[in-house]
C-alpha cells in the first residue's frame, strides 16, 4: 500500500486496516548474519564502555542506612519526576517541554524499535502489510504505528529545537569553562532526527523497494551507532537518571549519618557512596543547579555542576577504591567551602543528584580530619566549643536579654518553649525579633517560657562540616530539652527549625519545633490587622522555602498587613541571602557579595518595606541596605510587622523595637 | 623536639559562678570546665614546633577525674601522650599553693626530662583562676632550667638555644635568647587555635594517658627518690568575693575637641580599653 499518508485519521486506521512502515521484504542469511553481527558489535562497545561505569558504582561504598522502603513516595517520584517528566518541565518549559516529548517518544518507540529489530530476522511484534504476520493482531498495530508516528514528528521538531538551543543559541549554563561544547551530543541529537525521519519516511516508500530496505538498514545503524555513544557522554542519563531518581535518600538535603570510626565523611574516593557515584554519572550537565547558585551567579568558585562533575573526573581516573584527595585535583576546597547550603542546586536538579550530601560531605571530610584550616573557621568551632553559641559571647548575654525582656523560664508547664537561637539571643536585630514575636503572644495569651540555658543548635557547624562540635552541641541540647520536658518549641530562625527537626534525629528524638511564620499564621484570625496597603516584599529563606516547604504562611502574615509584592525569584526559586552554610561566620566573599544581589532585587520591586522570616537573612540585608542609600525600604520580620498591628501600635512606627 | 605542656582545667570563661557555702573558693557543681586559655596557647605553639621541626608533645595536667575531659581535648588536637597526676577530690589538690602544686608537677615528669637542646616545657602565663602566673616558673627552678614568660613566639636557633619574643608593658617587646632546655610560659593571643576534630578525638581514644595519684608520687616507690610531701602552703586563701558591680556616668564638659581628648585618654589609662 504505497504512498499512505504519515498521519491519517486514528478512524481510518479501524477502517482500513493496519496502516504501518514500508515492508523492508524478506531478509536474506547473510542479511541477518550482518545484522547480528551489528548488533553484537554495537552491545560489545557499549558494554565496554558501559560496565567499568557499572562497576565503578558498584564498588564504591555501600550507603550505610540506606532503606529502599517504603517505597511509595520512590513510586511517585519515579512517575511524577521521570514519566511525567515534571521537574524538567517546570524549571524550563520549553526547553523541558520539548525534552518530554523525546523522552516520551523513546518511550513510544521501545515497541517500534522492537519490532524494526525483530523484522530483520523475520520475526515481526507488529503486524505490517507485508507478508508477515505479527504477533500482534492489525488493528492495535495499525493504531500504535500511527500513535509512534505522531510521537515521531513531535520528536523531530523537538531534537531540532533542542539542537538549535545547544549549538546555536547557547545557554551559558550548557557550556564547562574549559570544555567544548561536546560533540557527540550534537550526533547524538542527529541520531535522533534520523531515527525519526527514517521512520515516518518509511510509511512513503513501498513494500519491499529498495527505498524501503534503505530506510530500514539507515533506521539500524543509527540505534545501532546510538548505543555506544550513551556511556561516555551525558547520555548516560537515558540509562542512570531513573535509577537515581528511584533511589533518592529520600528527603531535601539528607546529610547521612557517620558510620563507624572510620567514617569522616568523603575525604578519599574509599568514602565515595554507591548513590553519591551513581548520582555523578547521572548528571546530564543541563547547569540547572548553576544558573540557580548564589554562589556561581555572583563569581565564586564554587559551581555545583562542576562539584558533581568533579566527582565523577575523579571516579573515571582513581575509582572509588583510591586514596586520593577528593578535594584536589578534581574538586577544590575553596569551592566547597563556598556554598551557603541553599539547596537550590539540588531543588532544580532534574535527575536527582543530591548536591547537599555531597558538599558537606566534602566539607565533612576536610573539617573532621583538620584539613580545613580557616582563621574565621576555626574561631567559630572554638567559640561554639568554649561560648556554645555562634556569635562567641558570653552566656551572661543572654541572662541579661532574658531579664530585661521579663520573660519566664520554661519549666514543663508552659506549652511552648520559646528558643531563642544565637540570633535571638545575642544578636540586637535578632532580640527586637524576639520582642516582637513575644508581643505577640502576650496578646494570644498563649503559654510560653525559654530555657535557662540554651546551646547553638549545632547548625553552622553541621554545615561546615565539623561533626564533632555539632554532635555535642546537638546531645547537649537534646539532654536539656529531655530534663526539662520540652514538648513543643517555637523558633525565630530557620536555621534552628531544621537543624533541631532533622539534623539532631542523628542523637536523639527532638520534640515538635515549628517555626514562628507558621505560629502566626496559625492564630491570624484572633490577630488585630489593620492593612496599611503599603508594599511588602518578601524575601523566602531558604532554609524555610526549600528546607520546609513553607511558603504561604509568612505571606498570609504579609498579606494582612500590606500588599503583598513577590521578588522576580520568589517561593523554591528564591535566592539566597548568602548567610547559610555557616558562611554568616567566614568574613569576607570573594566576587559580588550575594547579600547585594539579593537585596537589589528585593528593592528594585518597588516595596517600601521588605519582609524577612530569618534572623539571618535580616541581618544580611541590614548590611547590603546600608550601603542602598538613604532610600533604603524597611526591614521587618514578619513578627514585627504582626506586632505592629497590635492595639496601641498603630501610632507608633512599626519600625520602632519594643523595649 | 620533645615538648611538654602543663595544662590547667578552669571553669569557664564567662560562667556564671557562685560562691560555695565555706566562703572559701566557688561552687563548682553548676560549673563547667574548659581549658585554661594561655595553656590553649601553649598547647598551640607547642603542636606548630612539632609540625615544624618533628618530636612528641606530651600533656602533663593535675586534678580530679574531670581533667580528662580536658586531656583528651588536647591529644585531639594533636599531642601524643598524656600525664595526668589524679587528686582523689576536688580538695585534694587545693590544699597546696603554687609551689606544692610546682613540685608534683615537677616530680611527675622526672622520668620524661632529657638533658637534649631539643626539649622544652611549655605552660601558659597564668591560670584563668587563681591568676598567680607561678606555677611554671617554679618548675623551671626545681628542674634548675632557664625559664621566661610572656613569651609569644618560639624560635629553636638549632644550636642548643631558642630565640623568644617576650611581651613587656606598654606595648614594648623583647628578644631573648635562653638556652635549652627551658621553661618557658606562653601568652594568649600569639596565635590561631586550631580546632580540635573528629578524627583527633577517635585517634585520641587510642593515645596513652598515664595516671599517677599524687599519693603514688609521694611514695618512694615511684622513681629513685625517697617518700617525700609537698611543701605545706605558704599562702592561705582566706576567702572569696564576687567583684561588686560598678556602673557610674561621667558626664565629659568641655568642647566637643576637649571631651574627646579626655575620652581618650580614660579610655587608656583608667579603663584601658585602648
Amino acid at each position: 500500500m504505497p504512498f499512505v499518508p504519515a498521519a491519517p485519521t486514528a478512524l481510518g486506521i479501524f477502517l482500513a486496516g493496519p496502516i504501518a512502515p514500508a515492508d523492508p521484504g524478506r531478509f536474506s542469511l547473510l542479511d541477518k548474519l550482518l545484522l547480528a553481527a551489528m548488533i553484537v558489535t554495537s552491545a560489545a562497545l557499549f558494554w565496554k564502555r558501559f560496565g567499568v561505569v557499572l562497576d565503578k558504582i558498584l564498588k564504591s561504598r555501600k550507603d550505610p542506612g540506606f532503606r529502599l522502603l517504603p517505597l511509595g513516595k520512590r513510586i511517585w517520584d519515579f512517575l511524577w519526576e521521570v514519566l511525567c517528566q515534571a521537574k524538567v518541565i517546570r524549571e524550563r518549559p520549553l526547553p523541558g517541554l520539548a525534552h518530554a516529548f523525546v523522552f516520551w517518544s523513546f518511550l513510544a518507540f521501545a515497541l517500534v524499535t522492537l519490532n524494526h529489530i525483530a523484522t530483520g530476522f523475520g520475526l515481526a511484534v507488529l503486524s505490517g502489510n507485508g507478508p508477515i504476520d505479527g504477533l500482534v493482531s492489525g488493528g492495535f498495530s495499525g493504531f500504535y504505528f500511527v500513535l509512534a508516528a505522531l510521537f515521531a514528528i513531535a520528536c523531530s521538531i523537538s531534537i531540532a529545537g533542542l539542537f538549535v538551543r545547544r549549538f546555536l543559541v547557547r545557554p551559558k549554563w550548557l557550556a564547562r569553562e574549559g570544555h567544548q561544547l561536546s560533540w557527540e551530543s550534537g550526533v547524538i541529537a542527529g541520531l535522533i532526527f534520523a531515527l525519526m525521519a527514517t521512520y515516518l519516511g518509511s510509511f512513503y516508500v513501498a513494500d519491499a523497494g529498495l527505498a524501503a530496505r534503505l530506510l530500514w538498514w539507515v533506521h539500524t545503524l543509527c540505534l545501532l551507532v546510538f548505543l555506544p555513544l550513551v556511556p561516555h557522554t551525558k547520555h548516560l542519563h537515558l540509562i542512570l537518571s531513573p535509577a537515581t531518581i528511584f533511589l533518592s535518600r529520600g528527603g531535601f538535603s539528607q546529610i547521612p549519618a557517620l558510620a563507624g570510626d572510620e567514617d569522616f565523611g568523603l575525604v578519599t574516593g574509599k568514602d565515595l557512596t554507591q548513590l553519591v557515584s551513581l548520582q555523578a554519572y547521572s548528571c546530564v550537565e543541563c547547569g540547572r543547579c548553576t544558573e540557580h547558585c548564589p554562589a556561581a551567579n555572583t563569581g565564586k568558585l564554587l559551581n555545583p555542576k562542576e562539584i558533581v562533575l568533579g566527582i565523577r573526573g575523579y571516579l573515571n581516573e582513581f575509582g572509588p577504591t583510591a586514596e586520593e584527595l577528593l578535594l584536589g585535583k578534581h574538586n577544590s576546597q575553596e569551592a566547597a567551602f563556598q556554598c551557603t547550603t541553599c539547596g537550590a542546586c539540588e531543588f532544580q536538579c532534574p535527575v536527582g543528584i543530591e548536591h547537599l550530601p555531597i558538599i558537606v560531605g566534602l566539607r565533612r571530610g576536610a573539617t573532621n580530619t583538620g584539613a580545613w584550616e580557616d582563621d574565621h573557621g576555626g574561631k567559630l568551632f572554638n567559640v561554639l566549643e568554649r561560648n556554645s553559641n555562634a556569635l562567641g559571647m558570653s552566656a551572661l548575654e543572654r541572662d541579661k536579654f532574658v531579664q530585661k525582656q521579663e520573660l519566664p523560664i520554661f519549666d514543663g508547664t508552659q506549652e511552648y518553649c520559646l528558643w531563642l537561637g544565637c540570633m535571638g539571643g545575642y544578636d540586637p536585630k535578632g532580640r527586637e525579633i524576639i520582642a516582637s514575636f513575644v508581643e505577640v503572644m502576650r496578646y494570644l495569651g498563649a503559654s510560653y517560657g525559654v530555657l535557662r540555658k540554651e546551646k547553638c543548635t549545632g547548625d553552622p557547624a553541621r554545615r561546615l562540616g565539623n561533626d564533632l562540635v555539632f554532635q555535642q552541641l546537638a546531645e547537649a541540647n537534646l539532654e536539656a530539652m529531655r530534663s526539662q520536658k520540652v514538648k513543643k518549641i517555637v523558633s525565630i530562625c530557620p536555621h534552628c527549625v531544621r537543624t533541631i527537626q532533622e539534623d539532631w534525629k542523628e542523637f536523639g528524638a527532638p520534640p515538635e519545633i515549628e517555626h514562628h511564620s507558621e505560629f502566626l499564621a496559625r492564630h491570624q484570625s484572633r490577630l488585630p490587622h489593620t492593612n496599611t496597603g503599603e508594599k511588602i516584599v518578601y524575601h523566602d529563606p531558604c532554609y524555610l522555602g526549600r528546607y520546609r516547604n513553607v511558603y504561604d504562611e509568612p505571606r498570609a502574615v504579609i498579606a494582612a498587613a500590606g500588599e503583598l509584592v513577590e521578588a522576580p525569584r520568589n517561593r523554591e526559586r528564591s535566592f539566597c541571602c548568602g548567610a547559610g552554610g555557616g558562611l554568616a561566620f567566614l568574613g569576607e566573599e570573594s566576587g559580588e557579595r550575594v547579600s547585594h544581589v539579593r537585596a537589589q532585587e528585593l528593592v528594585a520591586t518597588g516595596a517600601t518595606t521588605i519582609g524577612a522570616a530569618c534572623p539571618f537573612c535580616n541581618t544580611m540585608f541590614r548590611d547590603a541596605l546600608a550601603a542602598t542609600g538613604d532610600n533604603a525600604p524597611r526591614l521587618l520580620d514578619i513578627a514585627q510587622i504582626a506586632a505592629a498591628q497590635l492595639p496601641g501600635k498603630a501610632e507608633k512606627p512599626p519600625m520602632q523595637p519594643p523595649n | 623536639m620533645k615538648i611538654i605542656v602543663a595544662i590547667k582545667q578552669v571553669p569557664e570563661r564567662d560562667a556564671r559562678i557562685r560562691i560555695d557555702s565555706v566562703g572559701k573558693w566557688i561552687d563548682l557543681a553548676d560549673v563547667e570546665f574548659a581549658m585554661n586559655e594561655s595553656d590553649a596557647y601553649a598547647l598551640e605553639e607547642a603542636l606548630q614546633l612539632k609540625e615544624a621541626h618533628g618530636g612528641e608533645v606530651i600533656v602533663l595536667s593535675a586534678g580530679p577525674e574531670r581533667v580528662g575531659k580536658t586531656i583528651r581535648e588536647a591529644l585531639a588536637k594533636g599531642a601524643d601522650r598524656a600525664i595526668h597526676i589524679a587528686s582523689e577530690s576536688e580538695d585534694e589538690l587545693a590544699q597546696y599553693d603554687a609551689l606544692g602544686v610546682a613540685q608534683l608537677l615537677a616530680r611527675a615528669i622526672e622520668d620524661e626530662i632529657v638533658p637534649e637542646p631539643d626539649f622544652l616545657i611549655l605552660t601558659g602565663l597564668q591560670s584563668d583562676d587563681l591568676g598567680l602566673g607561678q606555677t611554671g616558673v617554679i618548675v623551671a627552678e626545681l628542674l634548675g632550667l632557664p625559664h621566661a614568660s610572656l613569651i609569644l613566639k618560639v624560635e629553636p636557633t638549632g644550636s642548643g638555644t631558642v630565640r623568644v619574643l617576650r611581651e613587656l608593658e606598654d606595648g614594648w617587646f623583647q628578644y631573648l635568647e635562653l638556652h635549652t632546655p627551658a621553661v618557658l610560659t606562653i601568652q594568649s593571643g600569639n596565635s590561631k587555635l586550631r580546632y580540635a576534630t573528629l578524627m583527633g578525638i577517635k585517634k585520641a581514644k587510642t593515645k596513652p594517658v598515664k595516671v599517677i595519684s599524687i599519693a603514688d608520687l609521694m611514695s618512694e616507690d615511684l622513681g629513685k627518690s625517697p617518700a617525700w610531701r609537698p611543701a605545706a602552703p605558704v599562702v592561705v586563701l582566706e576567702q572569696v568575693k564576687l567583684p561588686t558591680k560598678q556602673r557610674t556616668t561621667q558626664m565629659l564638659s568641655g568642647t566637643p575637641a576637649e571631651a574627646a581628648a579626655k575620652l581618650v585618654e580614660k579610655l587608656q589609662f583608667e579603663v584601658r580599653a585602648l
